[in-house]
């Protein structure tokens, strides 16, 4: 390895060390950006426009490190569509939304913080089959699935109220929520030939030069599909097991 | 024509000029949050999102402007220049008299959000939905995400006869809960492409290649997984590793010289990234924005809740590789 090569790696380190003393991530990931493309050789500028052949700035043919920003940044708006969600859910928790779901699920006594982790998670396995892809977290975790895990949770705790529950116990329903979305949206799209996942393999292998079907990679995929959906039953089930600890301890 | 209009307001372009005027009404009222200690500076962080959000990728805005603009977004918010102000928020009381009143029917703008975004997807998923007008089903789901939550607006203001003001406050108020989190997404999916031209991809696969010895199958399914888990967690991304590992790894160390199945490790592989993705930070969209949505005090704390799961099924990626290419 070059002096060279190594020196494009120092964006990897700047990201783990940044990350690791918590410095803004924001500038954390700008600054990794613009060294790695530095050390790269990348120049700033595209040559075109007003930066046509303009030396330092500028190499021919190249693309420019801002540029590529921008492009990337453009792109990837998708990411943060969810913006346009946040009035509408806000209002309706200025409503009561969070106490109403919390109230309807303390209603059934089967609901466990647990089980309804798991339910979303085959949920979301079964979307992912269905070849539908969601953004779960803004559209169904914060508005609907939190506030029900609380309300179980309040049945589970025998707590009256949300304030009651330990402030622990509410963030790591947080936390096992956002996991249930992922775990299922992971390892579920797989299960559908019409998913980007199947379709990326699929794309890179015919461009290596071998002829797959869809249909057999999605065959493959069902093994670790179902051990994601084994380890998400368990480590939900590990929760409310130690919950029904912490009751019965009292 | 009808054809045009219809596909112009149904492209992924539309929303996000939607989202685009949104943010701009929470930049306005920012800029009139005199509560709100560094006013001018998170005002204008959202009104430049604001402006990305419309005019960008179109002529009016090259993308060498919106790469400044990004740069100048990330000084804002290095320099602590975006941050939380008053958003006259309701009372526990408040909240109850509001439920017993509305009751049950504040779940319906909530529900539109995913049955949208739902029908949006179904719609468009027949070939002919898709040609008729120019989408495809995976924006069809983000265009369907966009209007799900317009629709979701207009019917929660209906079901609650509140005011558009207080609407926008409350969107405002979560809006700013996360805070420069929100951007993150989109500047970690840049530094991915950054890492992609300046070929570090290429590096690992090289690196992998020189230090694991080719006659031990084992270690090779270990370096194929642990290559791909590591630079996943590297680009937040197992869809930017899986070509690197697919072509620089599991190609030529194991499916050509083994004769193996490509379709049978090559998924694999794939998912044994995704549990890199559940791993690291750099995931930002699927890591730390739930985090922020959820207010959680810890932005690591969904990663923390989620590495035994991760950790258990990766081994059993290795595992699994490795019996499959054992016994087929």
């Amino acid at each position: 390895m070059h002096a060279a090569d190594l020196l494009k790696l120092s964006g990897i380190v700047i990201v783990i060390i940044g990350l690791a003393l918590r410095l803004r991530t924001t500038l954390v990931v700008m600054t990794a950006a613009l060294v790695t493309g530095l050390a790269a050789g990348l120049p700033l500028f595209s040559s075109e426009g007003i930066f046509e052949a303009l030396p330092f700035l500028t190499k021919p043919d190249q693309e420019g490190i801002i540029n590529m920003l921008g492009r990337a940044f453009t792109d990837n708006r998708l990411m943060t569509l969810f913006i346009i969600t946040l009035p509408a859910i806000g209002l309706a928790e200025r409503y009561g939304l969070q106490e109403q779901a919390a109230t309807l699920i303390r209603r059934i006594a089967a609901a466990t913080v647990g089980r309804l982790n798991i339910v979303y998670q085959l949920f979301r396995v079964l979307t992912g089959i269905l070849g539908i892809r969601l953004n779960g977290h803004p559209s169904f975790v914060r508005p609907l699935i939190f506030p029900m895990s609380v309300g179980a949770a309040e049945g589970e705790l025998k707590a009256r109220t949300a304030e009651e529950l330990p402030e622990d116990i509410v963030e790591e329903i947080k936390a096992a929520n956002s996991a249930s979305e992922n775990y299922g949206n992971f390892y579920g799209q797989n299960l559908s030939p019409v998913q980007p996942g199947i379709l990326l393999v699929f794309g890179v292998l015919s461009g290596l030069g071998y002829v797959v079907s869809v249909w057999t990679l999605v065959f493959y995929a069902i093994p670790i599909a179902a051990i994601s959906m084994i380890l998400g039953m368990i480590q939900f089930w590990l929760l409310d097991r130690k919950y029904q600890n912490k009751m019965a301890g009292r | 024509m009808i054809s045009s209009i219809s596909s112009a307001v149904l492209s992924l372009n539309s929303v996000y000029v939607l989202t685009g005027l949104v943010l701009w009404v929470f930049a306005a009222m920012t800029l009139g949050d005199r509560a709100n200690n560094r006013r001018f500076g998170s005002a204008l962080f959202w009104a430049i999102l604001a402006a990305i959000f419309v005019f960008g990728g179109s002529r009016y805005m090259p993308h060498w402007i919106t790469g400044l603009l990004v740069l100048a977004m990330v000084v804002i918010d290095g320099t602590g220049g975006v941050l939380r102000g008053h958003y006259n928020e309701s009372t526990k009381a408040e909240q109850a008299e509001h439920a017993t009143r509305v009751g049950n029917k504040i779940f319906l703008p909530v529900l539109l959000i995913p049955l949208v975004t739902f029908g949006f997807a179904l719609a468009f998923r027949p070939r002919y939905m898709q040609e008729l007008f120019g989408l495809d089903a995976t924006r069809a789901a983000l265009v369907g995400l966009g209007y799900g939550g317009v629709a979701a607006m207009a019917a929660c203001l209906r079901i609650t006869g509140d005011k558009v003001r207080v609407l926008m406050n409350e969107g405002r108020r979560l809006n700013d809960a996360m805070g420069a989190v929100n951007i993150l997404p989109q500047l970690l999916a840049s530094l991915g492409v950054i890492f992609t031209a300046a070929k570090v991809g290429d590096l690992i696969a090289s690196g992998i290649h020189h230090i694991i010895p080719a006659d031990n199958l084992f270690l090779l399914v270990l370096a194929t997984c642990l290559g791909m888990a590591l630079f996943t967690i590297v680009m937040g991304n197992s869809f930017a590793a899986f070509p690197v590992i697919a072509t620089g790894v599991l190609v030529p160390l194991i499916v050509k010289p083994l004769g193996v199945s490509p379709e049978m490790v090559a998924i694999i592989t794939l998912t044994a990234g995704s549990s890199g993705t559940l791993m690291t930070p750099m995931a930002a969209n699927f890591n730390i924005v739930p985090a922020a949505l959820l207010n959680m005090r810890d932005q690591y704390g969904v990663i923390k809740f989620q590495l035994p799961f991760a950790l258990t099924i990766w081994t059993l990626h290795v595992i699994l590789m490795w019996l499959m290419i054992k016994l087929f």
